[in-house]
């Protein structure tokens, strides 16, 4: 196969005008849902599935595709307006996005966010071009063994994360992991800590903690604060970045869009990985580490483009062996079954126009998303002149009907709400909720992952070291406690030396 | 003259009288749900939301999929249990792991077979028992030479703990005389994801998940559940003739509703789901999926019903297989 000629291939089909046209259904529905909390990419899918029918194949599959990415973009709009992910993948954007608005600077991050995802959007587009085969390859080398050992790695991101102690930041990572647990185990299926509640079964949902901890606890301690707000400017001048902005940016955004491109491949890795791992590793490597979780635009640069090259590779494994990587993209072989194509490892050399008229669409979708998003700012900064009586009341309520629409049920409003209560008092004791919802997520993958490699290995722990990949990630784990430790190694020496 | 004529009136009278009568016991009130008791994407998805529009054209009202996940499917089935018994509710499902539910969860909070009322089977989709090439064995008879020379070499992954390819390879280990790991996945994908990857070397799983990876020579097939060959691997015996139990292991899905619904409610949806099931681009959709159309009525659905939950149970508690 070669790559221009299926570029061009993919080129000719995205640009058709019923395909562009799809594409841009598509992105749109997907900024708006990515803007209402709790509202995901995968209900959305599901509802429009029946509507693809009637289309071509390609149509539908570019359509679909478009309200995925399309919601990682707009996504970032609620984190960084009023501290709602509205999308898992945007938990890290209310760190330093929302830390932008409070300071009036609402519209670089937005601008930022779009500019970042456009960015990572088209460098993804080329990586799927060029390396789909190798990664996919990569993707296969990862066993359970290898994973264990990449969650490891993840965990401790976790605690980079945190701007405040170590110590809390480790607890909160504990009472994650904890609340992960949670469930119906995998392995023996066992249910644990579940007190004979059904829903709980399947353990605790993301979506409902993460909108509670967030968004709910946020609106809650505004709620005893004066009703000051930041004046928000509306010159033009303060809406766009500064070019010292976009020089401070981009290379978050670059570093951002390789992790995510490769953490994106991985099957099972979901849409959290990719943007905690590009911020952990951007405030360590950042000039200005102290700025994080007050502000820094590189904390709102990395992570935006993380996530959505994720979201783009992550179709990798799914157009390559026909795997889903996720549970989004195991609804894309449903679509793809039921407009008839076998999806498989056979699917690029059968479905060449359909496979590339999507890669192509996407790098379509993404210049369509920037030119929709840039604009937009202005409206949606405007939002936030919105008087609190009147936006908190709409914001609890876009959170409760997107709760309920995970899985159709009211628990996970309760779960929410009472997720509030709790996030409030963790504002009270200066606890950050992010580090749990990172453990929440990673622990139970974690647990899996190691019980199984355990299973399988007989009990063998060194497993974890003789294998290559495996023994690489454990290594650089190893050297980030070192680094994690050693300031403080170093302020005790200099405190014993002023002594 | 007379009389023929009277009859003739009151024959007419009784039948315009009748038929509104039986309209009005077999028509729809309200929006029908369907309730798909798992994540969307899965085969019982597809299912239903291939089926709800041709419904929803035949009865005259608003057929609506609603997923409902969690609990090996248990959640969804439980609130179809305890719906209003007027048959607006529908439980669109995978039935054979509820048919094992009751033995695998002794905490169930309703009995599939009282509280839920079979409306019709809909599609059997049979089962490839495929091997990661690693493994140097090309047929059944291989398998278990290799299994035997190395004990506790081969892992089978099965998409979850309590599902049907979680109790087969019990079985079919048991009938062979062989031991291998049972390792559990969240859900097929990832089954089949490990056993192309070489983690784990044996998989059952169903027609469409499993054959693109036979043909492309990622996986080994050895051998197909269902009462035939299948026509895209012509070679690959079926389990009857390599002699392993559980011949009909594999994927049934079936549409069923809230007990003590309404007789005449539940007759017409049989009869609809009859005729949408004849429709030749549901039966061809249905063929892609990896299966094959299984039109029975509420009548063999209930004794095939019966007839699993004992033979499945047997299979539990002989092997002490626990869901929880």
């Amino acid at each position: 196969m070669d790559l221009f000629g299926n570029l061009a291939l993919g080129l000719a089909t995205a640009v058709q005008p019923v395909n562009l046209l799809y594409c841009l259904i598509g992105v749109v529905i997907g900024t708006a849902i990515g803007v209402l909390p709790g509202i995901g990419p995968i209900p959305t899918v599901a509802l429009l599935l029946p509507f693809t029918f009637g289309l071509d194949p390609t149509s539908a599959f570019i359509l679909l595709a478009g309200i995925f990415y399309g919601a990682q973009y707009g996504g970032s709009t609620t984190a960084i307006l009023v501290n709602v992910p509205g999308e898992t993948s945007s938990v890290v954007t209310c760190l330093d996005g929302h830390e932008m608005a409070q300071q009036g600077r609402a519209g670089p991050a937005l601008a930022i966010a779009a500019i970042s995802s456009f960015y990572a959007g088209t460098i993804a587009t080329l990586v799927i071009c060029l390396l789909s085969v190798p990664l996919s390859a990569l993707a296969l080398k990862f066993t359970a063994v290898e994973y264990f050992s990449l969650l490891v790695l993840g965990l401790l991101a976790a605690v980079v994360l945190a701007h405040g102690s170590v110590m809390k930041a480790l607890a909160m990572v504990l009472l994650g992991l904890l609340l992960g647990l949670i469930g119906i185990d995998v392995s023996s299926g066992a249910a644990r800590m579940t007190f004979g509640i059904a829903e709980l079964g399947d353990g605790i949902d993301f979506v409902p903690v993460a909108m509670g901890l967030f968004g709910l606890a946020e609106i809650m301690a505004n709620l005893e604060r004066p009703p000051v707000r930041q004046v928000v400017s509306q010159k033009v001048r303060d809406l766009v970045p500064s070019v010292a902005d976009l020089k401070a940016a981009f290379p978050a955004m670059t570093r951002g869009t390789l992790i995510g491109s490769i953490l994106g491949v991985l099957p099972g890795g979901g849409a959290a990985l990719p943007p905690f791992t590009a911020y952990a590793i951007e405030k360590k490597v950042s000039k200005n580490k102290a700025m994080f979780g007050h502000g820094a635009i590189e904390g709102v640069a990395a992570p935006e483009a993380a996530n959505n090259a994720g979201a783009q590779t992550s179709f990798i494994p799914l157009l390559t062996l026909g795997i889903p990587a996720n549970a989004l993209m195991a609804l894309m072989i449903g679509a793809l079954m039921m407009h008839g194509i076998q999806p498989g490892p056979q699917i690029m050399s059968e479905q060449p126009q359909l496979v590339w008229g999507v890669i192509a669409s996407m790098w379509v979708g993404n210049l369509m998303l920037l030119i929709i998003n840039l604009p937009l700012v202005g409206i949606w900064v405007s939002m936030l002149k919105i008087p609190y009586r009147l936006l908190f009341p709409a914001i609890a309520l876009l959170c409760c009907i997107g709760t309920y629409g995970i899985a159709n049920s009211v628990f996970n409003i309760w779960l929410m709400l009472g997720c509030a209560l709790v996030g409030y008092l963790f504002i009270k004791v200066g606890a950050e909720p992010a580090p749990l919802l990172l453990g929440l997520v990673l622990g139970p993958q974690l647990e899996e992952n190691f019980r199984r490699a355990m299973l399988l290995s007989d009990g063998d722990v060194a497993v974890f070291v003789q294998r290559p990949i495996s023994a690489g990630l454990l290594a650089v784990a190893a050297l980030l406690i070192l680094v994690l430790m050693s300031p403080t190694v170093f302020r005790k020496r200099k405190e014993a030396l002023a002594e | 003259m007379f009389r023929p004529f009277v009859m003739i009136a009151m024959a007419a009278w009784l039948a315009i009288a009748a038929l509104p009568a039986t309209a009005d016991a077999q028509s729809f009130g309200r929006a029908v749900r369907i309730v798909v008791p798992y994540a969307p994407g899965g085969s019982s998805d597809i299912l239903a939301r291939l089926i709800a529009p041709k419904l929803q054209e035949a009865i005259g009202q608003a057929v609506v999929v609603e997923n409902k996940p969690g609990g090996s499917g248990n959640i969804g089935a439980d609130a179809v249990a305890k719906a209003p018994k007027d048959g607006h509710t529908l439980l669109l499902l995978d039935v054979g792991t509820l048919a094992l539910a009751p033995s695998l969860f002794p905490d169930l909070t309703f009995d599939p077979q009282k509280d839920l009322a079979p409306v019709g089977m809909i599609m059997f989709a049979p089962y490839v028992l495929a091997v990661s090439p690693q493994v140097p064995a090309k047929s059944i008879a291989e398998l278990v030479a290799f299994a035997k020379a190395n004990p506790g070499k081969l892992a089978v992954a099965n998409s979850g703990i309590g599902g049907m390819n979680h109790v087969t390879p019990i079985r079919v280990a048991k009938a062979l005389g062989i031991e291998w790991k049972n390792v559990p996945y969240r859900g097929g994908a990832a089954a089949t994801r490990a056993v192309v990857a070489g983690e784990s070397q044996v998989i059952f799983n169903g027609v469409s998940a499993t054959l693109p990876f036979v043909k492309n020579g990622q996986l080994v097939g050895l051998a197909v559940s269902g009462p035939a060959r299948l026509p895209a691997v012509p070679d690959v015996p079926t389990f009857d003739e390599a002699k392993l139990p559980a011949g009909d292991a594999g994927t049934w899905q079936g549409l069923m509703v809230t007990a003590g619904s309404p007789p005449e409610l539940v007759a017409r949806l049989d009869a609809e789901l009859r005729k949408i099931l004849a429709m030749p681009d549901i039966a061809g959709k249905i063929a892609d999926l990896g299966g094959t159309v299984k039109a029975d009525g509420p009548a063999a659905f209930k004794s095939w019903f019966a007839d699993n939950v004992r033979t499945l149970g047997e299979v539990v508690r002989e092997n002490g297989i626990k869901g929880e």
